[in-house]
């Protein structure tokens, strides 16, 4: 191997590095014994994830499996995680079908959906907000649910973009030809050849709104969703190893999500 | 039909709403029920184009936003430029992206406080740096400084510099490559001559990514920063205290000068050629 060539895989490792030390330290200090986050460690411990608590105390010290405020916020986060997904798949996968063809208006329908994702997330966090008060609409989880999938929705789309097969309008073309309804076609010649992209916009669209805050904390407040639990504890309680262990298993389950995400994306490779 | 659920989704969650922001920015500040009332006045304005905070804010976030998106090149491209052109397994490919999504996608809240255990007094850098007898005290600066948040910002956006870049190069014909190697080309010029200028319209879309999301990231300043004020977190802080119209008028500029920004760099860039055409 050449310098050059292991430099630059030496500089990627070290990147990957970086972008995973988080999550590992966090994993490592969730089991220490202390209730304080520093190293060096005293000890390991499950007690973070297990111990059983007394009754009386702050949301800091109570373990994680017997947290039930954050149970219910998980809950809350699984309702606007799966609602988003599906949201976003079916838009990506409707947009998108109209999209790949040369449309008049494409260009500016391109764009409108873009914005979803290049706004700064306060603006819309904050539009939201005087525009759900001003029409008296409740702010419930599926609220959060929508302002994700308004952020998920390009992901999604520019990744189904960039995967199209040149051919799929040939294949599409030939079936109508032999007068096939646009539904047959759609469910016969253009599902299966697309269906892991819809699949992996769903994924996105649950792991975006699994973590999302900026939006979702103008929305939502209190127990909410982990996010806005775990910011609205921290404002008043310490940091200790139980929030790290909170994190171990909403990461454990992002996770979990993205495996899924890397099999699909593997299996559409053409 | 088909473009039903997408124009609902943007015209009222994202259209609508920022035109209501819009125009409660021009409301007379009341304390009625709702925060304002519905008298158009333009003092809101002149408020935030009178106040000596206003430049700070304004040159903390976009300075701010633009070392983050620069940092996050300087280490994008040369990830970008290894996924293109080193590895040649397809699905080696696939789960390297898939690898390098994860960082964004640890909860929001979580992320910000496992860095405390990374760069805080007894996080592990302090605590590497004391056990090998270089430095005798903790040192503070390392959390609360702006390099923290370059270093935060860097870990959680770099996937949105990379993918895009990642898409344009992609797009880079080999064979021009080989061409230019075969001519004897110095490694450097085949690097900026072939791979960037033909992947700018990735790194025009990577940065614009990275700036705007950064722009709008009002949590992590605010944590990390050691106290720099930024626009998103003053937006943040008048809307706790129900001063509807003047986080309006703050949340507007942002708006305005964040797409005045993306209108000049996608009229000097194509963009839209990286994900259809």
């Amino acid at each position: 191997m050449k310098p050059k060539e292991v430099g630059i895989r030496v500089y990627v490792a070290a990147l990957i590095l970086l972008v995973y030390s988080p999550i590992v330290v966090m994993i490592v200090l969730s089991f220490n014994t202390s209730g304080r986050i520093s190293f060096p460690m005293e000890g390991l411990t499950a007690r973070w994830y297990n111990g059983v608590p007394t009754g009386y105390e702050y949301a800091s010290y109570i373990s994680a499996f017997y947290d039930w405020k954050f149970w219910i916020a998980f809950r809350n986060t699984v309702y606007v995680a799966v609602t988003a997904a599906i949201l976003t798949l079916i838009i990506v996968t409707s947009v998108a079908m109209v999209l790949r063809h040369r449309i008049i208006g494409r260009d500016p329908l391109f764009y409108l959906i873009l914005l979803g994702f290049v706004l700064p997330g306060v603006a819309l966090g904050l539009g939201n907000n005087i525009l759900f008060r001003m029409m008296n609409w409740e702010f419930t989880w599926w609220t959060a649910a929508i302002l994700d999938t308004v952020y998920a929705v390009p992901f999604g789309l520019i990744l189904m973009m960039a995967r199209f097969d040149p051919d799929l309008v040939l294949y599409e073309r030939a079936a109508s030809v032999l007068r096939a309804s646009p539904w047959v076609v759609f469910r016969k010649v253009t599902f299966p050849l697309i269906r892991w992209e819809v699949v992996a916009a769903g994924v996105f669209g649950f792991v975006l709104a699994w973590g999302e805050l900026i939006r979702t904390s103008f929305v939502m407040r209190g127990t909410g969703v982990i996010s806005t639990y775990i910011s609205t504890e921290l404002a008043i309680n310490p940091v200790t190893p139980k929030w790290y262990a909170v994190g171990a298993i909403v990461t454990g389950i992002s996770i979990v999500a993205l495996i899924i995400l890397g099999w699909v994306l593997s299996r559409g490779q053409r | 039909m088909l473009l039903i659920p997408g124009l609902i989704l943007s015209v009222i969650f994202l259209v609508l709403p920022l035109a209501i922001m819009v125009v409660v920015s021009l409301y007379t500040t009341a304390p009625s029920s709702t925060g304002y009332l519905p008298i158009f006045t333009v003092e809101n304005y002149i408020a935030f184009f009178t106040s000596p905070q206003t430049s700070v804010l304004l040159f903390n976030t976009f300075s701010l936003a633009f070392i983050a998106a620069i940092t996050c090149f300087i280490f994008g491209f040369p990830l970008a430029y290894f996924l293109t052109f080193h590895i040649k397994s397809a699905t080696f490919k696939n789960y390297v992206i898939t690898l390098l999504i994860v960082p964004f996608l640890i909860d929001w809240s979580i992320r910000t406080v496992a860095w405390i255990a990374i760069l805080g007094k007894g996080g592990i850098i302090n605590f590497s740096l004391m056990s090998l007898g270089l430095i005798k005290e903790p040192l503070e600066a390392l959390l609360f400084s702006r390099n923290t948040l370059y270093i935060i910002w860097l870990q959680t956006y770099v996937v949105f510099m990379e993918f895009p870049i990642y898409l344009a190069m992609n797009r880079i014909d080999p064979d021009l490559i080989s061409a230019a190697k075969v001519l004897k080309a110095p490694p450097l010029r085949v690097v900026y001559d072939i791979v960037f200028r033909l992947s700018l319209p990735g790194i025009m879309a990577g940065f614009i990514f990275v700036f705007v999301s950064t722009l709008g990231d009002f949590i992590t300043p605010n944590l990390w920063a050691g106290g720099v004020q930024t626009l998103g977190f003053s937006i943040s802080r008048y809307a706790a205290n129900f001063l509807w119209p003047y986080a309006s008028v703050l949340s507007t500029m942002l708006l305005i000068i964040a797409l005045v920004i993306m209108y000049v760099a996608f009229k000097v860039v194509n963009i839209k050629k990286l994900f259809y055409e």
